[in-house]
């Protein structure tokens, strides 16, 4: 440190020594001279001035692969001796890319809500013991799976270039939703006369989880269309299982942000279908997985575990309609499997369930027996 | 053995074979279940009821008996939400920081509900409409200045994700916190470039680097990140949005800065939080701050010797370039006396007074009044 900090002091001072002791500075200017595109005018639109309203000229053009290791915003002119920074390890457009990215990011952006004062947190009434038990016991399960989902984007963010700057920002957005979501059902669990109860695991380290992901469009697949799709189902059926206001709102407000969420997993999807046809089987192989995850034990109606109980509580409205619940879990299951199987139709990939690759129509049909 | 030979591999392209349907149907599923109710009673406190206060149900306001304790070292390495009854057995998901001292602040909780009280949206929010062509001189330095800021927004960005996900469960108030300072980010990064790309400009020249490479290299723990991002660069960031909305031609832009001003103050708030509990609760953590804010003066010096980003707003603070070398040098000048002395007020409430006249030249000369050093 002593030879860095002793090269520093060697360097002779310029301008801004004359800027420190009033001395009056001979300015260069050159970089006036480089600069990216001139003469660039965005204009706000209905929506005021959106990422894609400056999406224009070169400034909209993101390469197909990022030479850019020094961070520099896009379109910005490049400075030969400035420091590498980024060893991104995600550089190919089409490994993140979608096209909706700046509706989907303005989006988030104007519908952030705060659970603090958003939520009507005065009509929560105190409900039997054991509905009160599974309330707290999904609340905890939520709990610890709601911020998977802004840990794991989040790292992915910090592997991107910027100039993939706009699916960075919807991810950026979701870490932010995510965050509030795992704070919304802490609060709900601690505010009724309750308290958290036991964590399930589902998020653990197993291999194949959304953790270990070694692809973005492979982490996509699992967090953004199977695990997100399946709980932003759940949160659509949340006037069936709000107790008071305060949930309905909390299951709306959430079921809002999710459908960000699985819209950039299925525009990513369709992007990539599209401009990266090599990569098909693979990602068939990413869905056989993600169908896994959906009949699997994270998913509390996917597989009967003791989150299945709990919400078979809340839907039935007490131990004694414990059947009454169990149906409309199985309801909802089938619900989560008809979306799941129209998302991967839209993103492109519905072939899977025409020739026989995917159990999806089948544990469809099983649901409605 | 046998059997794998004989097996037939299906090519590539073609569906993988048909699976064998479940014995079971739902129906079945349905008439055979039997709840166990196993989980029921399975709580570490029960019979918690926070209630909303004039603010509403904020994160902190949770923090009662045993789902307040945030122990010095957080062993569970799942996301078991702290105070929850922990699942025996379950692999470890692998978090690097589980130790208070490497992330804690008690402003985490109060930051993050603040923040997103005070969320606001460039699109809509900032009066877009009150930008009015500038001197052609002037544009250009607001270009080349947001064109700085879109890229320390950027190292902002990915230096919080870098570790956020790195960080444990048991501390979930700090990463819900960092959850809104990237985001602040994401917002900072977007609106510096719709201003540059907003008004007959575009961007400018990337900067040189040396900070950001810095503050992302930190691989010592986020407590140095923090020394670099938010303390060094922070409070620079910081003086450079006040002088910026000081400087402003138009509404929209003292909105901007104002309200960029107001987020990275929130970063610094829990920047200098952490440090003060990291200090006071890791062993050495006191003298290793003090050797990275000396590394880190250092790199700030080299950056700020690079003339383009002085310059660029020299002709802001001046007016143009005519009364850039004289006038706006001297507010530039100005500029750094404040972003030293707010440094180094820092540094002194931390508990690790600097020497001005051991920081690294010029910034040593920016630590006295005009006159005194010449
Ligand atoms: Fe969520
Ligand atoms: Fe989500």
């Amino acid at each position: 440190m002593a030879v860095i900090v002793a090269v520093w002091r060697e360097e002779k001072h310029d301008e801004m020594s004359e800027a420190a002791n009033g001395t009056e500075p001979q300015l260069d200017l050159g970089w006036m001279d480089r600069t990216g595109p001139w003469d660039t005018r965005a204009e706000p639109g209905k929506y005021g001035l959106t990422i894609a309203d400056i999406s224009i000229g070169e400034y909209g053009e993101a390469p197909e692969v990022s030479d850019n290791l020094t961070g520099r915003p896009r379109g910005a002119a490049a400075r030969p001796a400035s420091y590498r920074i980024g060893a991104y390890a995600v550089r190919s457009k089409n490994e993140i890319w979608l096209d909706n990215a700046s509706f989907l990011y303005e989006e988030a952006l104007q519908r952030q809500w705060s659970s603090a004062t958003d939520v009507p947190w005065h009509t929560i009434e105190p409900l039997p013991d054991d509905v009160e038990q599974a309330e707290c016991q999904l609340a905890t399960f939520l709990t610890e799976v709601e911020f998977v989902a802004g840990d794991v984007p989040a790292r992915w963010v910090s592997l991107t270039t910027p100039d993939f700057y706009e699916p960075r920002q919807v991810l950026l957005a979701q870490v932010m939703d995510e965050s509030r979501h795992m704070d919304v059902f802490r609060k709900r669990a601690l505010a009724n006369g309750g308290g958290l109860m036991q964590a399930t695991g589902a998020t653990a380290g197993f291999v194949g989880s959304i953790d270990l992901s070694r692809d973005f469009t492979e982490m996509s697949s699992r967090l953004h269309i199977s695990g997100e799709g399946a709980v932003l189902t759940l949160f659509r059926m949340g006037e069936l299982m709000a107790q008071n206001e305060a949930e309905k709102v909390i299951y709306r407000l959430c079921a809002q942000d999710e459908a960000r969420h699985v819209a950039f997993g299925v525009m990513h999807l369709r992007y990539m279908s599209e401009t990266a046809p090599e990569r098909r089987e693979e990602i068939h192989c990413y869905l056989d997985e993600a169908e896994g995850g959906l009949i699997g034990a994270a998913n509390p109606v996917g597989q009967l575990t003791p989150t299945s109980e709990s919400m078979a509580i809340i839907l039935g409205g007490g131990k004694e309609h414990f059947d009454d619940g169990m149906n409309k879990i199985i309801a909802i299951r089938r619900r989560q499997l008809q979306e799941y199987r129209k998302r991967v139709v839209s993103a492109g990939f519905g072939e899977r369930f025409e020739n026989g690759r995917s159990r999806v129509a089948q544990l469809i049909e099983e649901a409605a027996a | 053995m046998a059997d794998k030979a004989a097996a037939k591999p299906s090519p590539p392209d073609r569906p993988a074979p048909k699976p064998v349907p479940a014995k079971s149907t739902q129906s079945d599923e349905k008439r055979n279940f039997e709840p166990k109710y196993n989980w029921m009673d399975k709580t570490r406190q029960w019979g918690v009821r926070v209630k909303p206060g004039k603010a509403g149900l904020k994160l902190g306001d949770l923090n009662v008996g045993i789902y307040g304790e945030t122990p010095t070292q957080w062993t569970d390495q799942s996301r078991n939400p702290r105070g929850a009854v922990p699942r025996r057995g379950m692999p470890p998901v692998g978090y690097a920081i589980r130790d208070k001292a490497g992330l804690w602040a008690d402003c985490a909780a109060d930051l993050y509900e603040e923040a997103i009280q005070r969320r606001w949206a460039p699109a809509t929010d900032v009066p877009w409409d009150t930008i009015e062509p500038l001197p052609d001189d002037i544009e250009h330095a607001l270009c080349q200045v947001c064109t700085e800021l879109v890229s320390y927004a950027n190292v902002d960005i990915e230096t919080i994700t870098g570790w956020q996900h790195q960080m444990s469960y048991g501390y979930h108030e700090v990463k819900q916190f960092l959850a809104t300072a990237s985001f602040d980010a994401a917002r900072h990064y977007e609106c510096f470039r719709k201003r540059a790309l907003a008004n007959g400009g575009g961007l400018g020249l990337e900067g040189p680097g040396m900070v950001n490479r810095m503050i992302l290299e930190s691989r010592g723990g986020w407590t140095e990140a923090v020394v670099y991002l938010l303390v060094l660069r922070g409070a620079f960031t910081l003086t450079l949005y006040r002088y910026l909305g000081r400087y402003a031609h138009n509404d929209a832009e003292r909105f901007i800065f104002a309200h960029a001003l107001a987020d990275k103050a929130r970063h610094v708030t829990y920047a200098l939080d952490h440090l003060k509990y990291a200090v006071a609760h890791a062993d050495d953590q006191l003298q290793v701050v003090r050797t990275l804010i000396a590394i880190g003066e250092g790199g700030l010096t080299r950056d700020l010797r690079d003339p383009v980003l002085r310059e660029a707003l020299a002709v802001i603070f001046g007016g143009g370039v005519a009364k850039a070398a004289h006038r706006g040098m001297a507010v530039y000048g100005e500029m750094m006396r404040d972003y030293v002395a707010t440094y180094l007020g820092y540094c002194e409430w931390l508990g690790m007074p600097r020497d001005p006249a051991r920081l690294p030249p010029p910034l040593n000369e920016f630590a006295n009044p005009p006159d005194a050093g010449a």
